[in-house]
């Protein structure tokens, strides 16, 4: 075989690999939980129970938080996104709280969330909230300080946000529920990881379909990578079979629920419990390994089926399965793609280079993050699996960060949308401000990743972003006495 | 009677007009339909998220979809 073809297929085998270890490891457990609960989140929260906190009179630190839950809470597709932004612009608190919007949206919503935290890290995750939400709500700060003159003039306009409207209780109970589910499922605790029984089932042979598995997509464990075993391969199997079924089950769900409906669902649970117990495959037979997991899963499942059953109205079930379907449908294919593509080009991508750029917590490495992040565009959620392979080539844990904060809120694409609704100049220093910001957070997380004390490091923040808000109130309030006074003044 | 389908193209607007134009029918209403796509003009509702359902100039929902039993009280209410 020529070398240039062979060269092909070892790259054609490693994006396959890639692709399979991630569909059987990451996907089931941490992302189908999750689209569940951003389609529960569109479907069933009404938007009014968030906005209305988004009015012109709502003082800031009640404004700034909203704008921040609302990103986490209502945006989990760009059809909300942009409508949202420009309503909290125009109609609502003004430009400080829409960009704190915008910034977190992307960050913050579950699925990027979810996603992030199994993939990567809940260490990641985890710094990956709250340093969105301070500088979200600084920027947003610093953008209504630098332009507040342009924004006092929407004050003006009428309040559209006084729209009442509550948070039923069992949207409550039912959106806990699924996230119990997602955390029975990734959670990583003893109670939950061991093994409790131990069923054998006869089947012979798995573990040579196991071996034969493991020689298909070889993987270098030093290397980070993943093999696909037995368990992945009939979990694979049975993604494909509720694809399948959901496209007429969920899909068509909106105009009643139908036969392959009821089957996609059962499938979908059979997966679940597939997904979260042990299988261990030997000569001898099949070890499942009946895990915490499991009934942790398990008894989240029932509870949910009880509650939306009991509680619920079939509409309002059939609309939440229905914009699940569509955030899959929307977001999954790409993702697949993306995965694919990751898994040849780290083949490409030499240790060195990374190691050399971003191997260290310097600011030229958190840079180098966010300049790629700023110019690369990839759709939504594809950035993790981007991020986990600079992470297994060697890229520190800062520099990383950065490349996290910066990639999903700026694009080309969000640039041009920003910059149609308030204009060049503010579009451009936000982009300014979300570099810096970024660039900033990379800096604090690779310090802390290296050893500099949580609480020291917590103190800066804290104290940052007090002399923020104390300098940003001082302003405003001389601001008011200026506009107030002089009524026979010049403006 | 214009009814106004608010929405830059996302599969929620497509079946807003779908449920509408049901409605329509089902309620025996003669009715124009409008699909406005453009943000800005989108934004000259008090609008908060797509899709938005206008009926006679009158925003009657946003950021949802209605059952098709709303939509016909609210088309005979127009009437």
């Amino acid at each position: 075989m020529p070398e240039a073809l062979q060269y092909a297929v070892y790259l054609l085998q490693s994006g396959l690999g890639n692709l399979a270890s991630y569909l059987a490891a990451h996907v089931l457990l941490c992302l189908l939980p999750a689209f569940f609960i951003a389609g529960a989140l569109t479907a069933l929260v009404p938007k009014e129970a968030v906005t209305r906190f988004l009015g012109r009179n709502t003082p800031k630190y009640i404004s700034y938080p909203a704008a921040a839950l609302a990103g986490s809470v209502l945006a989990v597709c760009s059809c909300t996104i942009v409508p949202l932004f420009a309503g909290i612009y125009r109609k609502g608190a003004g430009l400080g709280p829409a960009m704190t919007f915008l910034f977190f949206a992307p960050a913050g919503n579950i699925l990027a969330l979810a996603y992030t935290g199994v993939a990567i890290g809940g260490d990641i995750a985890l710094a990956r909230i709250i340093l969105s939400v301070t500088f979200g709500i600084g920027i947003g700060m610093i953008m209504a300080l630098i332009f507040r003159k342009d924004d006092a003039q929407h004050d003006l306009e009428t309040n559209g946000m006084d729209v009442k409207a509550t948070l039923h209780r069992k949207t409550l109970i039912f959106l806990l529920l699924l996230v119990a589910l997602l955390i029975a499922g990734t959670l990583k605790v003893g109670l939950l990881t061991n093994s409790y029984a131990t069923i054998t089932l006869p089947i012979s042979g798995m573990d040579r379909f196991q071996s034969f598995l493991y020689q298909l997509v070889p993987f270098d464990g030093a290397k980070g990578e993943e093999g696909v075993s037995a368990q992945g391969a009939i979990l694979i199997g049975l993604l494909a079979l509720m694809g399948l079924t959901a496209w007429r089950g969920l899909g068509k769900v909106d105009e009643g629920f139908n036969r392959w409906t009821w089957v996609s669902l059962g499938l979908i649970a059979l997966t679940f419990l597939t997904a979260a117990v042990g299988m261990v495959p030997h000569a001898g037979g099949l070890d499942i390994l009946l895990t915490g997991k499991m009934f942790g899963v398990a008894l989240s499942m029932v509870a949910i089926a009880l509650v939306a059953w009991k509680a619920f109205d079939p509409y309002d079930i059939q609309e939440w399965l229905w914009e699940t379907w569509r955030f899959v449908r929307q977001i999954f294919p790409l993702l697949i793609v993306g995965v694919f593509v990751v898994g040849m080009v780290r083949r490409v991508i030499r240790p060195e280079w990374i190691q050399a750029l971003a191997g260290r917590n310097t600011f030229l490495g958190a840079f180098a993050g966010v300049f790629f992040g700023v110019f690369m565009y990839f759709p939504t959620l594809v950035e993790v699996p981007i991020a986990k392979m600079f992470l297994d080539l060697g890229m520190h844990r800062g520099p990383l960060l950065a490349y996290l904060m910066a990639d999903p809120e700026l694009s080309l694409q969000s640039i041009l949308i920003t910059s149609k609704i308030i204009g060049p100049k503010k579009a451009w220093t936000y982009v300014a401000l979300v570099a810096l910001f970024s660039t900033l957070s990379g800096l604090i997380y690779g310090a802390w990743v290296d050893g500099a004390s949580a609480w020291v490091l917590l103190a800066y923040l804290a104290a940052a972003i007090g002399a923020l808000a104390l300098a940003l109130t001082v302003i405003d309030r001389r601001n008011r006495r200026v506009a107030t006074a002089p009524a026979h003044g010049t403006e | 009677m214009e009814i106004k389908i608010l929405g830059t193209g996302c599969p929620n607007c497509q079946r807003l007009e779908r449920v509408a134009r049901e409605a329509a029918q089902d309620a025996g209403i003669q009715a124009e339909f409008v699909k406005v796509t453009d943000i800005q003009d989108i934004m000259a509702y008090p609008i908060l998220g797509t899709p938005g359902l206008v009926i006679n100039e009158v925003l009657k929902s946003s950021g949802r979809i209605p059952r098709k039993e709303e939509i016909i009280a609210w088309l005979k209410e127009a009437q």
